[in-house]
């Protein structure tokens, strides 16, 4: 049982922390409250389920086996377009407004609910199945996995490392750290913030798509177009859970909220229904003993 | 040329206005906009569409009570359905179970709204910016979920049912939702008074010196846990005041007054008045009661029976985009730019002229 606990919590614990990274990096560097992260986690998963489909005529029949792989790829570039494309038309004009990000946020979340509502038409739009990355099941310290799980897992802590890599060597990276510790300091020596916050949307965004492709692909009904409040829900707990703007705070908040989740659903009998309000009570709890999360900063490396 | 004539009369009408009636723009705007309001069931709406009005007058109640507690006193809260949807269950729970009238359970589900508002409300002292906001979101959602879990009191999905206030015996039928609307304009006409009050009160002041600068008015000797506190009570009286008569207007408490799941409709009740405030401007009493006005307009009226042909999904998509639009446009708000823009047009008087016109005024009087 407790082993079963703990490798269920770290898989699904790695793949919240993924969903919520994008989230935290958006109020790390920019300083906003962005709420569009939900529909792009939506967005993401229903692209990445389209390209699937459409992705085996276009290509030679050799390549088939890289179809999973050009799909995330694409589907995490559009996304990326779209959201930077977004911030710029809307949010950016807002900055320094918090409530007006927060609702002109919010809408937009209903505004591509709808889009996909209209695009997938009523029978896709509330349950889109989405084959898993690799079928089957492995053991792992005696406890059954679905492969595809684990394998979303090692996707996630494989981008939480790029990232950090991406962060403290490159070139912009660094500059987006700068921004995060002192914004006027960083114009001054030359950063661009117009074109940095946009590329901070847009990475944010594709974050977000990967981390519903990853959940849409490891849970049975896969997405819907209404999911994009389970995803803004699993995200902000994460990140108030670990704190805002850090990202080693959100490995851990993703960790803690899957093991919260796993022990919960394994040991109260008919939970299920409890399981959407789990985040919420998580974070209520936790915010009572630390009320600024673990690691309460703006955006901290390693 | 015509534009400019126009706006000459518009200019001058409004001067000679502003020079008789002292502070007008507030105080006219909002008695004209009442007198509208009032004349709504005579302005060609068929009765059975006044529901809309009167959800309307409810949420508008809502809003004010959100927008004391976030365009005054600062504390962003994203949950507001939590009041709400207490004030419902509450008086719900009690006439399901104990039967009594509902002059009995509006009061107290008043008191239990004041009593979260209290609960939720120490913890969330703790809280900033961000962080609270997020948090205030959570509460409405963690509620729901013992919602459906203790099926057996609550009845899950379906909700309790309750007595309507104005049944045939009181009210005939068709007469009904008027009498609901007038109901319910009235309750905002009173809250929003109160309101009004509270806010330009001495309280009023500290709570917005709370939300300019919470350091500087904890080094002035006030007492910021009290006061932050007070506006939570104030902010929870009132929704749950809506959220109590929501239930016997409407006849049913549900979960939905907490949160909608998987609607097609985004009408979640922590968002409406939020949306609401924002269109019509934070920070001011008047505005939230014109953007609800304005959202339940658009939503109902225009996307219904004057651009007809088109599906939900795409009219909701059309609303959102143009919400989305009217923020980005004005980010203060829509009554609160029309009130200033009014205020411009007034002229700059001289001190002669007005010391002028009030020895005029003694020597008549």
């Amino acid at each position: 049982m407790l082993e079963a606990i703990i490798i269920s919590g770290i898989i699904t614990g790695l793949i919240y922390a993924l969903i919520a990274l994008g989230f935290t990096l958006v109020y790390g560097i920019s300083g906003i409250v962005n709420l569009t992260h939900g529909a792009f986690f939506v967005v993401g998963a229903y692209l990445y389920g389209i390209l699937l489909n459409h992705i085996p005529k276009l290509i030679p029949q050799d390549l088939a086996y890289l179809t999973p792989t050009f799909a995330i790829v694409f589907s995490i570039l559009l996304t990326g377009i779209i959201g930077s494309a977004f911030y710029r038309i809307t949010l950016h004009q807002l900055l320094g407004e918090e409530v007006s990000i927060l609702i002109a946020s919010i809408c937009a979340c209903i505004v591509f609910h709808q889009i996909i509502f209209i695009a997938m038409g009523s029978l896709y739009a509330f349950s889109f199945t989405i084959s898993p990355l690799v079928r089957g099941t492995i053991m792992i310290i005696n406890t059954d996995v679905l492969t595809g799980k684990a394998v979303a897992a090692l996707i996630s802590l494989t981008s939480f490392i790029i990232l950090g890599l991406y962060i403290s060597r490159t070139k912009t990276g660094r500059a987006m750290k700068a921004l995060s510790q002192d914004l006027e300091a960083a114009m001054l020596m030359g950063v661009s913030t117009e074109k940095l916050f946009m590329f901070t949307a847009g990475l944010s965004a594709g974050i977000g798509s990967l981390g519903g492709i990853l959940y849409a692909s490891t849970v049975t009904y896969g997405t819907a177009s209404h999911m994009w409040m389970l995803g803004l829900a699993l995200s902000f707990t994460v990140v108030v859970l670990g704190g805002l703007g850090s990202i080693k705070g959100s490995i851990f908040g993703g960790l803690i909220l899957g093991f919260t989740q796993e022990a919960v659903m394994r040991i109260i009998p008919g939970a299920g229904v409890l399981q959407d309000s789990i985040p919420f009570i998580v974070v209520i709890l936790a915010l009572l003993i630390r009320p600024k999360g673990l690691f309460g900063k703006r955006i901290e490396m390693e | 040329m015509l534009t400019d004539t126009i706006i000459r009369y518009v200019k001058k009408v409004y001067t000679n206005f502003a020079t008789h009636v002292y502070d007008v723009p507030p105080r006219m705007l909002a008695l004209l906009i009442l007198i509208i309001i009032a004349n709504l069931p005579f302005m060609g709406i068929p009765t059975h569409r006044l529901g809309i009005f009167t959800t309307a007058n409810l949420i508008a109640i809502l809003a004010v009570s959100w927008d004391l507690l976030v365009g005054r006193t600062g504390q962003i809260s994203l949950g507001h359905a939590l009041f709400y949807g207490v004030g419902a269950y509450a008086t719900a729970l009690l006439y399901k179970y104990l039967h009594w009238p509902w002059w009995t359970t509006i009061p107290l589900s008043i008191i239990a709204g004041v009593g979260v508002a209290l609960i939720i409300g120490i913890p969330c002292l703790r809280f900033k910016g961000p962080y609270l906001a997020l948090v205030t979101m959570a509460f409405p959602l963690a509620v729901v979920g013992f919602f459906y879990y203790y099926r057996d009191i609550f009845r899950g999905e379906t909700g309790l049912s309750v007595k309507p206030i104005f049944a045939p015996p009181i009210v005939s039928y068709s007469q009904k939702p008027i009498a609901n609307y007038y109901l319910s304009l009235a309750l905002l006409t009173i809250s929003s008074i109160i309101i009004y009050k509270v806010a330009t009160s001495k309280t009023g002041i500290v709570f917005v010196s709370i939300l300019d600068d919470e350091l500087g008015s904890k080094a002035c000797g006030i007492n910021t846990t009290k006061y932050k506190l007070l506006s939570f009570a104030i902010s929870g009286l009132f929704g749950s005041l809506a959220g109590a008569f929501a239930a016997h207007l409407t006849g049913s408490a549900n979960p939905r007054y907490f949160i909608e799941k998987t609607a097609l409709i985004p009408t979640e009740y922590s968002l409406i008045p939020i949306i609401a405030t924002i269109l019509g401007g934070i920070g001011t009493i008047y505005g939230p009661i014109v953007g609800t006005y304005l959202y339940y307009t658009l939503n109902n009226y225009v996307f219904e029976y004057v651009i007809t042909g088109i599906d939900k999904p795409t009219r909701i998509l059309f609303f959102m985009a143009i919400i989305i639009f009217l923020i980005v446009k004005w980010p203060r708000g829509i009554a609160r730019t029309i009130v200033e823009k009014l205020e411009d047009l007034q002229e700059p008087r001289e001190v002669e002229e007005i010391l002028k016109e009030k020895a005029k005024s003694e020597e008549t009087s």
